[in-house]
């Protein structure tokens, strides 16, 4: 029911999958945990990734549906997320008292929400003739929601204690997750199963009303929300990473449930669809289970890939939110994505740069200039299927400057550029990768989202545990080739927050 | 979606799949009853219970599964024990424990030292706590021992790094109003609990300029001793030779007096308030509205939890959020705190236009489970959630011990969780009516807007008097 806020560093997956083994004992135990790994893949092309682990009698389950808002066009920005809310509403079966009932009135709704659609969007509308059909609209929603069962997908998972009932939507992705007892794998099956195979979209002009509240509550009512949508815009002029995952208010405003069907019908083919489960439960059993109850999901062509590229930058952009807040500074540079060859010497930089105390920019700027409160680098910016930015944000201190900090964060990725990092800082990202690696394993919910992820943006689970040779054969070399490539004038865009009286 | 399927044709389909995949399973459809097998048993780990001879209570646990170790101790301290002219002292002595190194090491040092280790040594002091936090990988634990016990007892308290982290503070005080959540959370614990009060002051530019080193020098010297820590040890060890080790460590740190300064009372009148903060430039209202809460160690915290489910999800989530699509994140909830009184308090963010309304219907929720009993149905799902998700508090040897550790901390029985499970068995739906007749009080909340006033539904004088509340900063002194 989330939408990823990424303004704020996420603490991204891909530092978490990147091992170094160090000793044999991490190796030992990395090495170990792959080789658990199971997988089944189903006629129809959906995939299953098992990781059995029997600490405690529960069972954390992640469905990866490989769309997010990069998979949107231009009038339905925000589709993805509103689908992910849809996909709570239930099925023919739950959520309604009496489906047949319910969608002959559905389909009323949609009709009168139509008419009503088209005469507000007349160059000069007849109000009297609005009103009326507003009306007429109204009654119907009300007449729909006389057959709805309230939040009953809700309830029976949480009845049979899913303490992590919830999914997210993200640039690339959009997750279902659920954590239960792991004696209700089958219920689990048999829900889940249902919600992809039939679902139905009810209430869904109430729901839209939600996002729209989202929508003011994660962006228009937070000047560090403003400036992330805004410097998106400004940084991908071509790419679908231009727009934000919970869309513009106007799509939102006018998005209809037919848009929302057809985008399922494209998107939510089984092969489309990973599923990660890890816990308590048997690979075996899980699979035949699968068969069962997932097979009947008729396979469908794979969507199309995202067809546009964004093109070379021709010159430094720029762009300022004006608003009652302090000020804050964001600079992004173009880089690849993440199964790029160069990635993991980025991810080094970026570790490197700016994250902990001891990183030269936190040091310079917030320890020794006093300039800055907060700084941090990421790369995966704002996420990293595809092509992504290494970014800096900075917040300056109180009486100081984006500007200020601006001049002191290029100095130091100059030095970086002239005499690359030490091999005590590479020493440091990757001990730190080994350790948040270790700490991933100890997590059902975690694991389940890190081996979809894997296998779904890295092309096969294993990478997450692969990468420990990348991340070996890294030289300090490498960082200052990278950043020679990438942190260069032309391919960044500057955005901040401008303090309004 | 169009595709209307009946259940008994995809039974009978994926009977017929079933059987051509060769599995054994029919399927079931998601209101079938499923006979849901034995759960494998919780396995609670074997904590063993140390204390060494200086007074430090220690809780360790063996975990061998991966090779890392962590270590979470609790100082019996707090914001709350400031001294009213002296808000910040708290939070900035909690930081400069750390970043201001010993006598031997600076922390730009240890920064260095430990970063390159991957492993993490903190400290920081919150409003009814102290916390430290050790997480290394198992081989560099020795290292990163030396280095706390060097902290704990050998503190240098540099005044660049207390100049450092007075920026941080002033940095947060310049910013407390750039977010709206922010302001709400904060004025509302202000109306609660009393603007002065510990549990709800805030930090002022002129007060942080007026803190001295000696000031922190001193808060230090009040709390931090090993009689009044508590520590809890987790990973790849064996207990035994954990324990010499933390003795050699941590045995020479000088043991203070034993008595605990008790957590400050809260004497505050619940009474009906309306009041608004001005915010222009937003386009929707951040509404809260509650009065005080109770304790979590009340005898009637089990059903309280029940009714909180109910109140939040059943009434509020359902009503505001689904049936009505004004908020995206609602809630309502009679909170309890562990040693002062939590709040009961109820939230939503909704546009402007609406913010009267939906006022309006989260006070008639309040009323309407105080009216009438909640159904049998309403009463099944919080207790079935609550019991079924239970397994949930003892996923990792880790977890169940942080919990264990606090418990200890705050004086409540080490089982305190099985205690409330068992209270929730029990729990009917006249308990619930019970709850809510006894603590809910919609007649004395005080309700919070933050918002635009111009684009309101209703003025919100239709509520009652406005108290217009003035959130500009202080501004510091100049120098």
């Amino acid at each position: 029911m989330i939408f990823r806020k990424s303004l704020l560093l996420r603490l991204s997956l891909i530092l978490s999958v990147l091992f170094l083994a160090s000793t044999a004992a991490q190796a030992q135990t990395f090495d170990a945990v792959k080789k658990q790994v199971r997988t089944h893949t189903l006629a129809n092309g959906m995939k299953f990734i098992v990781l059995e682990r029997h600490d405690a009698p529960v069972a954390a389950f992640h469905v990866y549906a490989d769309v997010g808002s990069a998979n949107e066009s231009y009038g339905i920005t925000g589709i993805s997320h509103i689908l992910e809310h849809m996909a709570f509403k239930g099925t023919t079966t739950v959520g309604t008292k009496d489906f047949a009932a319910e969608s002959k009135v559905l389909g009323e709704l949609d009709a009168a929400y139509a008419e009503m659609r088209q005469e507000e969007t007349k160059v000069a509308p007849d109000q009297a003739k609005l009103a009326q059909l507003k009306a007429g609209f109204t009654d119907l929603e009300k007449k729909a929601k006389e057959f709805v069962v309230n939040n009953e997908y809700f309830d029976m998972m949480m009845r049979e204690g899913d303490a992590g009932v919830n999914a997210y939507t993200s640039n690339d992705a959009t997750q279902y997750i659920n954590y239960l007892p792991s004696n209700r794998l089958e219920f689990w099956m048999a829900m889940t199963s249902d919600r992809f195979l039939d679902p139905v979209f009810r209430e869904f002009y109430k729901e839209r009303d939600v996002i729209q509240e989202e929508r003011r509550l994660g962006v228009e009512t937070q000047p560090t929300g403003k400036l992330m949508e805004d410097f998106m815009a400004v940084a991908f002029k071509a790419h679908p990473y231009h727009h934000g995952v919970v869309g513009h208010m106007s799509d939102l405003q006018a998005i209809t449930r037919k848009d929302v069907e057809n985008y399922f019908k494209k998107f939510y083919g089984p092969s489309n669809l990973t599923v990660g489960i890890v816990g308590d439960v048997k690979a075996d059993e899980v699979f035949q289970l699968a068969e069962t109850y997932f097979s009947r999901v008729p396979s469908g062509p794979r969507p199309e890939p995202v067809r546009t590229k964004e093109p070379e930058q021709w010159g430094e952009r720029r762009v300022a939110v004006s608003a009652k807040s302090q000020p804050f500074l964001l600079i992004g540079y173009h880089v690849p994505d993440a199964r790029s060859k160069d990635s993991r010497a980025i991810e080094a930089l970026a570790n490197i740069l700016g994250q902990g105390r001891s990183s030269r920019l936190f040091a310079a700027l917030v320890k020794d200039k006093k300039i800055a409160a907060m700084i941090q680098a990421t790369s995966g910016f704002p996420s990293d299927k595809f092509p992504n930015l290494f970014a800096v944000i900075a917040m300056p201190a109180a009486g100081k400057t984006s500007a200020e900090c601006q001049a002191a964060i290029e100095d130091e990725l100059e030095k970086i550029k002239k005499d690359s990092v030490t091999e005590d800082e590479l020493t440091k990202f990757k001990r730190s990768s080994i350790k948040s690696a270790l700490a991933q394993l100890t997590s059902n919910p975690n694991m389940a989202a890190l081996l979809t992820y894997a296998d779904v943006v890295l092309g096969d689970y294993g990478k997450a545990f692969d990468q420990i040779e990348e991340i070996k054969a890294l030289k300090a070399e490498d960082i200052k080739r990278v950043a020679n490539l990438y942190l260069v004038k032309n391919n960044r865009t500057i955005g901040e927050i401008v303090p309004e009286k | 979606m169009k595709k209307q399927i009946t259940a008994k044709k995809i039974v009978i389909g994926l009977l017929i799949l079933a059987v051509s995949a060769g599995a054994i399973y029919a399927q079931k459809a998601p209101k079938d009853k499923f006979a849901f097998g034995p759960l494998n048993p919780i396995r609670m780990p074997k904590v063993e219970k140390a204390e060494l001879p200086n007074g430090l209570k220690l809780f360790l646990v063996e975990d061998p599964e991966f090779p890392t170790i962590y270590a979470y101790a609790l100082v019996r301290t707090g914001a709350i024990f400031e001294p009213a002219a002296k808000i910040g002292l708290a939070s900035l002595t909690g930081s400069v424990l750390r970043t201001g190194g010993t006598k031997t090491r600076t922390g730009d040092q240890i920064d260095k030292e430990l970063e390159t280790l991957a492993a993490t040594v903190s400290t920081s002091i919150g409003q009814v706590s102290g916390t430290i936090n050790v997480s290394v990988l198992k081989e560099d634990f020795d290292k990163a021992l030396e280095i706390l016990a060097d902290l704990l007892t050998d503190p240098a308290f540099p005044q660049d790094k207390i100049d450092l982290a007075k920026i941080q503070q002033r940095t947060a005080i310049s910013r407390r109003n750039d977010n709206v959540g922010g302001i709400a959370s904060r004025e509302f614990g202000k109306l609660i609990y009393g603007k002065d009060s510990p549990y709800a002051r805030q930090a002022e530019y002129a007060g942080i300029d007026a803190l001295t080193r000696q000031d922190i020098v001193d808060f230090y010297n009040a709390y931090f001793y090993p009689n009044n820590t508590i520590m809890a040890v987790c990973g790849d060890f064996k207990t035994k030779d954990m324990v010499a080790k933390l003795t050699a460590a941590l045995g020479g740190w000088k043991k203070g007096k034993a008595a605990a300064e008790p957590w400050p009372k809260v004497a505050v009148e619940d009474k009906y308030t309306v009041n608004f903060v001005d915010k222009p430039d937003v386009n929707q209202s951040n509404i809260m509205l509650g009065h005080l809460g109770g304790l979590m160690n009340h005898p009637d915290q089990p059903a309280l939890d029940i009714m909180n489910q109910i109140l939040s999800f059943e009434r509020m989530f359902k009503r505001i959020r689904t049936d009505e699509g004004l908020a995206y994140s609602v809630w309502g909830s009679y909170g309890a705190n562990y040693v002062y009184p939590g709040m009961f308090s109820c939230g939503a963010q909704t546009k402007s236009q609406s913010t009267v309304y939906a006022i309006e219907i989260m006070l008639k929720e309040i009323q309407r489970i105080m009216a009438e009993e909640v159904s049998d149905e309403e009463l099944a799902k919080a207790k079935d959630g609550y019991l079924n998700s239970y397994v949930f508090n003892f996923q990792t040897k880790a977890q169940i011990l942080n919990r264990m550790l606090l418990y200890a901390y705050y004086g409540y029985p080490l089982d305190f969780t099985e205690k409330l499970k068992t209270g929730v068995e029990k729990v009917t739906k006249a308990d619930v009516l019970r709850m809510a007749k006894k603590y809910l009080k919609p007649d004395k909340v005080q309700i919070l807007v933050v918002g635009k006033k111009a684009d309101f539904d209703k003025p919100l004088s239709t509520l009652g008097n406005v108290n217009v509340i003035d959130i500009s900063i202080p501004a510091p002194k100049q120098k």
